[in-house]
């Protein structure tokens, strides 16, 4: 029987707006074993993980290590006990060298100054220790996100931590860094570690793991031994039916061009080409995916396209008309929906309530006025309409928006701009963190759209899933350039994306020729 | 309502309730401390106000000059626009119409000389507004610095005025000519002299409301003002909706100016700025910029207000200490986080309820979850 080293019991979270993110959950890590704690999001893995890393103070509950009750103040606190937490979005300073960055927080000191010669030697005796293939004199802002990665994982071995947390590490990275990083895993394991590994990736899951427990809603479903469990057990238990990956769906027809780029530039205030000579179009009746290691131009050319901001050279058409120098109304008014990134910024006001999230784009409208005044009783009868058909969980139309969850926020969201009228829809992580029935409601409707009504759709998205079902063609984006192109998404295998994502494979210009 | 929103509704208006509670608490244990007679001295301020019809009047009477700078402020508010010209605003379109009325204009009949001065009250405030919200949209003025140090400029203007142009050098202090008859507001109901400008307030409020429930500005206004990033994702336009906003607000000052002029006054006499603006300020804090609220907390202002006057009259006790009161009230109605501690477990527990009610055993099932919120 191996020994338990940590138990979290009976840990109930509520947030300050009255969301229970964990409902009396029990949880146990044991000595040397990778444990797998899965579930959707915003089923309260983090939040879990935010408690035992005394970031979040729960209501009730107890943590015990080593048998021995605790309580954990703060995050110091968290360290000192020998828990460590790997972020989703790395915490790092990238002027700074890997050695800086790895001992901050236990800097090596003489007389009085930072001792950088220290610094470097520990860092590689850590690096050593653990075969991490890093110079401790990079800087990190020259270094890959995977080795980024490293630099993270290197910070929590140094303060010591034993138990070692990470939060989706692999999210942001390639299928050939995720390889290396579950190699150090196993290697960190082995000599003494314990780690708790957040995913929702399954077949990751099950090849590193050896224990999986599964969240939903907020409660614990229980621990379970991964050696009897398939994928499609955990995968039920997580969200309580068998996910359907499939989308259905019939090839596109095609029609004009809607949306035309050109030689597209953008040069960023820091003079980053953050878009480096982007052409490609998008026509009637289909949806182009853009996949992409988050942070390769996608943020910028959703800005440029929905008028939020300029660009430096190159033209882009929207049903024949040069967006150049265009308001987002303007644009908005030629043929544009945008959902978002950032839904909570850019989605939606928080404060104000469903109708009148839903009417903010076309409040302007005839149908919505009477000279100076809005029509209430018109607008109240098409909101309910909406409400009813996006299936958004609420009270009233006159609930305020952030007392809705996650899901339902997005389908406000989505219940505005697939109903605003416009033949082109732009979509930029539209079903990131919301529950997987909401998530496959919109991307449902982003395919039927585009299908019965010929709308043209961009869907910018970090879930290579989701891309690669939903979209008819595909590009692929690294560093502000279309790096390859794919005449059918769905025929394209997630291990040759990643080299493209990554960069070890670029199509010239003949190989994508026509496919843009 | 859902639970929490409920708990929201409760929490707010109990906040409210205790914010003055203990205000007024405080209030009365000071005078307790300083007061001789203490016994007499709370029942005057307490009940002080309500002891003849002319104090009741003077309560109404000095909530309609709150009133109207109140509105300012909830459209300053609205869109998030620390804009506190209302201010000078205030005392310097009390002295430009006094100079219309006096100069330009001093035959007109009452009718038309009220509709002309309440035009040029607001115009004026429009035009001042304008100064510090173009500064703010163009250059990114700061816009408290901006307005505060526009208000210095409009009260050293206005004592220009009155000193070098509508001085009356046949009185014994300063002040312009007498304002003409047709400039000056009738009182009403007898013995409360209740100010016809409340009919005006009254209307303003109407207005004002309707504005922002129920017209396509207010609405974009709220929009603009809630979330500013998500306004300009959805095209609303914001520069041109931050400065109408202002302007309005700006002229519903100068609308106030006007009318306390017209219905106090036989002559221009203000040589300092009146505070007007900036008690304002604090009734549509009170009133959480809803327009509909406002007369409320205008009315619970001049209350205070008047059991201050009641009290110095009749006792020991300065009027200034009113000041501290007000200072309290405001500062607990405004932190939001105070009480908040409380507010929280009122949530959790409302959400832990929630909890028992809900079968576990219902999501353990393998079937198709139903569409539920998380919250």
């Amino acid at each position: 029987m191996a020994q338990e080293i940590l138990r979290m019991e009976d840990i109930t979270k509520i947030y300050d707006n009255g969301f229970v993110a964990n409902k009396n959950v029990t949880f146990w890590l044991n000595e040397n074993e990778i444990l797998a704690l899965v579930g959707e999001n915003g089923a309260g893995k983090t939040t879990l993980m935010k408690v035992l890393f005394g970031l979040e103070t729960p209501q009730t509950g107890q943590v015990f290590m080593n048998g021995e009750p605790v309580k954990i103040l703060n995050t110091l606190d968290a360290i000192g006990k020998g828990i460590g937490m790997v972020h989703q979005h790395f915490m790092l300073i990238p002027s700074l060298t890997v050695a800086e960055n790895v001992v901050l927080g236990v800097e090596p000191m003489k007389n009085g100054i930072f001792d950088f010669q220290a610094a470097v030697s520990m860092t590689d005796e850590v690096a050593k220790k653990y075969n991490f293939n890093i110079d401790p004199l990079a800087k990190v802002s020259d270094l890959s996100v995977g080795q980024m990665q490293k630099v993270e994982i290197m910070k929590v071995l140094i303060k010591g931590a034993h138990i070692i947390i990470m939060d989706e590490p692999t999210a942001v990275l390639t299928p050939q860094e995720t390889e290396e990083l579950f190699e150090q895993l196993i290697l960190l394991r082995d000599s003494g570690h314990s780690i708790i590994f957040i995913s929702h990736k399954l077949e990751e899951v099950k090849r590193i793991c050896t224990r999986v427990t599964v969240l939903r809603h907020g409660y614990c479903l229980g621990s379970y031994e991964l050696a009897d469990m398939s994928e499609a057990d955990i995968s039920r238990l997580m969200v309580g039916r068998d996910v359907i990956l499939k989308i259905e769906k019939e090839a596109p027809t095609v029609g004009k061009n809607i949306v035309s780029i050109r030689n597209l530039v953008k040069i960023d205030s820091t003079g980053k080409r953050v878009l480096d000579d982007i052409s490609f179009d998008i026509h009637e009746g289909e949806v182009i995916g853009i996949a992409g290691v988050e942070g390769n131009g996608q943020s910028s050319l959703s800005d440029v396209l929905s008028g939020m901001d300029g660009f430096t050279s190159g033209t882009v058409t929207l049903n024949g008309q040069d967006i150049k120098g265009k308001t987002v109304h303007e644009i908005r008014e030629t043929g544009l929906a945008y959902i978002p990134e950032d839904r909570m910024v850019y989605g939606c006001a928080g404060d104000m309530s469903i109708r009148d999230n839903i009417i903010a784009d076309r409040y302007f409208r005839g149908e919505f006025k009477n000279g100076l005044f809005m029509k209430q009783k018109h607008i109240d009868e098409i909101v309910n309409q909406y409400i009813k058909d996006f299936e958004i969980a609420c009270d009233d139309l006159k609930e305020p928006v952030r007392m809705l969850s996650g899901g339902n926020i997005q389908k406000v969201v989505v219940a505005r701009e697939f109903t605003s009228g416009a033949n082109f829809i732009l979509a930029n992580q539209p079903t990131r963190g919301i529950d997987v029935g909401a998530a496959e409601m919109i991307r449902k409707t982003i395919v039927r759209k585009s299908r019965e009504e010929g709308t043209a759709t961009l869907l910018i998205s970090a879930d290579l899933n989701e891309v690669l079902e939903c979209s008819d063609r595909l590009l692929v984006m690294r560093k502000g350039k279309i790096v390859a192109a794919f005449p059918k998404a769905n025929e394209v295998s997630e291990d040759v994306l990643g080299e493209y994502m990554l960069g070890i494979r670029t199509m010239t210009a003949e190989e994508m020729e026509g496919l843009l | 309502m859902n639970r929490t929103s409920k708990v929201e509704f409760t929490f707010e208006l109990i906040r409210i309730l205790v914010a003055v509670g203990i205000a007024y608490a405080i209030a009365l244990i000071t005078l307790f401390l300083v007061s001789d007679d203490p016994v007499f001295i709370i029942q005057q301020f307490v009940l002080g106000p309500f002891s003849s019809a002319r104090r009741i009047g003077s309560i109404i009477n000095q909530a309609v000059p709150f009133i109207f700078t109140g509105l300012c402020f909830c459209f300053m508010y609205a869109v998030n626009k620390f804009n506190l010209s209302g201010e000078g605003i205030f005392m310097f379109a009390g002295c430009v119409i006094s100079y219309v009325a006096i100069k330009m204009v001093p035959n007109l009949p009452l009718p038309v000389m009220l509709i002309l001065l309440l035009a040029v009250g607001a115009l004026t405030g429009i035009v001042i507004t304008m100064i510090p919200a173009w500064m703010d949209s163009k250059f990114g003025a700061n816009i408290v610095v901006s307005s505060l140090m526009l208000n210095s400029i409009l009260v050293f203007f206005t004592i220009y005025i009155v000193n070098y142009i509508l001085r009356d050098t046949s009185i014994g202090y300063i002040g312009s000519y007498p304002l003409p008859d047709g400039a000056k507001l009738p009182t009403m109901l007898g013995k409360f002299r209740i100010q016809t400008s409340l009919f005006l307030a009254i209307i303003a409020v109407a207005l004002v409301t309707i504005l922002f429930y129920k017209m396509v500005f207010g609405y974009k206004m709220r929009v603009v003002g809630s979330n500013p990033q998500f306004a300009r994702a959805c095209g609303i336009n914001m520069t041109g909706t931050i400065i109408a906003a202002q302007l309005i607000g700006g002229a519903l000052a100068g609308m106030g100016g006007a009318t306390e002029i017209m219905s106090n006054y036989d002559r221009f006499t203000w040589t300092a700025s009146t505070q007007h603006g900036f008690d304002g300020l604090m009734v549509a804090v009170l009133a959480r910029k809803n327009p509909l609220l406002v007369p409320i907390a205008a009315l619970l202002l001049a209350y205070i207000r008047i059991g201050a006057d009641v009290v110095n009259a009749r006792g020991d006790i300065p009027v200034e200490f009113i000041t501290v009161i007000q200072g309290i009230v405001i500062l607990m109605v405004a932190a939001d986080e105070f009480m908040g501690g409380i507010k929280k477990k009122m949530i959790y527990k409302a959400a832990a309820d929630e909890l028992s009610h809900e079968d576990k055993a219902k999501l353990t099932e393998g079937s198709v979850i139903e569409e539920k919120k998380e919250d």
